[in-house]
């Protein structure tokens, strides 16, 4: 797991809105929370 | 991820945005975001190449094709400021993780911004659907992941009355539509955009 104090990895996914969605959006405007799971129709 | 939906608010005031990532597709992350009761922030599609971007994060669990429960918090200066598992069996705890935001936010010294406020869809929109139709199908999913309880959508395939305004609207009688501002818009994926835009802004 990627350690603490390191630069974020950047990344351009699409969300379930079709949108492009790039870390570097957030970049001096927002924190960022990312939440990975295992596959859809798990808990969470 | 309902538990993380209902604690938006909290996030937000944070100046945190928070994403889902999964190897899912899209088009499987908006049913499954439908069936939880509509999950309006984003979930994001590790698709392709799959779990390239959990991997880059070091997260992704190669012999089972899936990603770890992990989560990553990261400051609006791009640095990792936590990251831990509960493992792929495990459950988060999102009060904790709420906490954890506004502790960080408190004290990470990073520019940050409020998030952009939703402009909402207007009074007068519609959505036009089809019965039996998988566009109008994922525009209706889209409604319902965004939470536009207000807006109206008919039927142009059982109410007649409906058809009529679809073609004054539209000048056509194609479906799905969604009529905003007056303007109508008739691709799916642009109706779908344009919630999204409208209702669970993120920039």
């Amino acid at each position: 797991m990627i350690s603490e104090g390191t630069p974020a990895p950047v990344f351009t996914l699409k969300d379930q809105f079709g949108r492009e969605i790039s870390l570097s959006d957030f970049r001096n405007r927002q924190h960022v929370l990312l939440l990975f799971y295992p596959l859809d129709w798990t808990p969470t | 991820m309902p538990g993380v939906e209902a604690l938006l608010p909290r996030f937000r005031a944070a100046h945190t945005q928070v994403l889902g990532v999964s190897i899912d597709s899209i088009h499987c992350h908006a049913s499954w975001a439908r069936d939880l009761g509509g999950i309006s922030f984003p979930l994001l599609a590790d698709f392709q190449p799959k779990g390239a971007v959990a991997q880059s994060y070091g997260v992704y669990l190669a012999a089972a094709g899936i990603t770890d429960r992990a989560t990553v918090l990261i400051d609006s200066g791009g640095s990792v400021r936590h990251a831990s598992s509960v493992t792929p069996a495990g459950q988060r705890d999102i009060e904790e993780l709420a906490a954890l935001c506004e502790q960080m936010d408190r004290e990470a010294g990073t520019p940050t911004q409020p998030a952009p406020e939703p402009r909402g869809l207007g009074s007068d929109a519609v959505l036009y659907v089809r019965s039996h139709c998988g566009f109008s199908r994922r525009a209706r999913v889209a409604v319902d992941n965004v939470h536009a309880r207000g807006l109206a959508v008919r039927s142009a395939s059982d109410d007649p009355q409906a058809l009529d305004a679809l073609r004054a609207a539209s000048g056509t009688e194609t479906a799905p539509c969604l009529v905003i501002d007056g303007e109508p818009l008739s691709e799916s994926d642009m109706i779908v955009r344009t919630l999204a835009e409208r209702l669970a802004p993120i920039r």
